[in-house]
């Protein structure tokens, strides 16, 4: 079955299931699978940082790349997924054009994301981040295939 | 491409108005002599404009205390400006909610996107603590009218227009240069039509060029950064991407920082999903 996972939310899903997020601009989304049992999960983070909006990140953590990472990966661990197995993707983190430092939440949600899987000792399998792209991410549960298009498609 | 052009100046001038309830209810509002029963009494004759404000008047973003049942209390509670808002908002709904091509925005995105800018932008004016501006709301929500008429221009000339963009050419700029005009001045001239306030006006033609305007507004400002910002959030974020500058003229005469954008889209997300979930359970 296909879900799709909107701004702000996490999914996991088995075997037969498609997850798919749309529009990632300058979000995270972080793909993380188990090809020994065939489950994953999708995050699609809008924010780096939840100490800008606590309650907010108590409501809901999948807002911020800080608190919604360790969440993916709780899920992934509750169906039975194996850290040392763990296949890990990323897309979006887009910028707009220019030069404004300001509007780099992209980039900041990347570099949070980085330092967070390099203290938990994981690596990035393969990512599709920055530019101006908007990304729509196919994440095949079966065959743990990511596919993320733009304007046109390309295999992560 | 001077066919397109004359075609589009064509589309430009049939592009619907709004509807004789609507136009009524706003000139009604702006006659400091109506009353508010007079105004009830326009508004029982449309009960589906009925419907839809007082829908929106319950949504989460205008955190009133209690549900609100009739439009004498909506009007008591959030006063005649935001009813206005929410009269014109409906109207254009029916003008917008729909897919635009070219842009490849999907059915709903667009009326998802335009409420978007207008919550993220007054949320700006509360964080940066601006002076109030009563027409960013209704500035906001029309900022990309025009895309309705352009959008099938864009798609027309979907390859000249993508092959002109760069590193240093936005999409809008690009739409220019090969169209001859862009979606914001297309929507500056529909508003024109319909006799809209210039300050409106100016601040749709120049929401994404606001340093080529020689006056600057605030309002202007506002709209522009809100509306880069609910693109970065994927709001409404069409095939071009984030092909858009955001001008570090306008970020610092407002004194912006990443914070304000952070602490702005942590909120207007939710309130985006409950305003524009609300309209769409008929
Ligand atoms: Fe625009
Ligand atoms: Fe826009």
């Amino acid at each position: 079955m296909k879900h799709v996972v909107l701004v702000g939310d996490m999914k996991v899903a088995r075997k037969g299931d498609i997850l798919v997020t749309h529009a990632l601009g300058s979000c995270l989304g972080l793909m993380v699978y188990d090809p020994v049992i065939q489950v994953g999960g999708l995050l699609h983070a809008m924010l780096p940082l939840s100490k800008i909006n606590p309650k907010k990140a108590e409501e809901n953590p999948y807002m911020f790349v800080n608190t919604g990472v360790p969440e993916l990966f709780k899920a992934i661990y509750a169906i039975g997924g194996e850290k040392s197995r763990l296949i890990v993707k990323a897309a979006g983190c887009g910028t707009p054009l220019g030069n404004n430092e300001m509007f780099r939440i992209g980039e900041r949600n990347y570099t949070v994301l980085k330092k967070l899987l390099w203290k938990n000792n994981v690596l990035l399998k393969s990512e599709d981040v920055g530019g101006t792209a908007s990304r729509t991410v196919h994440f095949d549960i079966s065959s743990g295939q990511v596919i993320v298009s733009t304007s046109g498609m390309r295999e992560l | 491409m001077p066919l397109d052009h004359i075609k589009i100046m064509q589309e430009v001038r049939s592009f619907p108005t709004m509807t004789g309830t609507a136009t009524k209810l706003l000139s009604m509002i702006d006659d400091p002599n109506t009353d508010v029963a007079k105004i009830e009494e326009v508004l029982r004759l449309d009960p589906g404009l009925t419907a839809n404000i007082l829908k929106l008047t319950n949504s989460a973003y205008f955190g009133l205390p209690c549900t609100v049942g009739s439009v004498r209390q909506a009007i008591v509670l959030l006063g005649l400006k935001r009813l206005t808002q929410l009269i014109l908002a409906s109207c254009v709904n029916a003008i917008i909610d729909k897919p635009v091509p070219g842009y490849d925005l999907s059915p709903g995105e667009l009326w998802r996107h335009s409420i978007a800018v207008s919550i993220a932008a007054e949320d700006l004016v509360r964080e940066l603590r601006l002076p109030e501006m009563p027409e960013i709301f209704t500035a906001a929500l029309l900022h990309d009218l025009g895309k309705i008429v352009l959008g099938g221009y864009v798609k027309d000339e979907l390859q000249a227009i993508d092959d002109k963009t760069s590193e240093d050419v936005s999409f809008v700029q690009a739409e220019r240069m090969v169209l001859g005009t862009d979606h914001a001045e297309i929507g500056a001239m529909i508003l024109t039509s319909w006799s809209f306030p210039s300050e409106i006006v100016e601040a749709v033609r120049w929401h994404h060029m606001p340093d080529e305007y020689e006056k600057k507004t605030i309002l202007i400002d506002v709209v522009h950064l809100a509306n880069v910002l609910c693109l970065m959030i994927g709001i409404g974020v069409g095939r071009e991407g984030l092909l858009y500058v955001p001008s570090p003229e306008v970020t610092r005469r407002l004194g912006l920082k990443t914070t304000h954008l952070e602490v702005v889209a942590s909120r207007t997300l939710e309130w985006v999903n409950d305003f524009t979930e609300r309209f769409g359970s008929n």
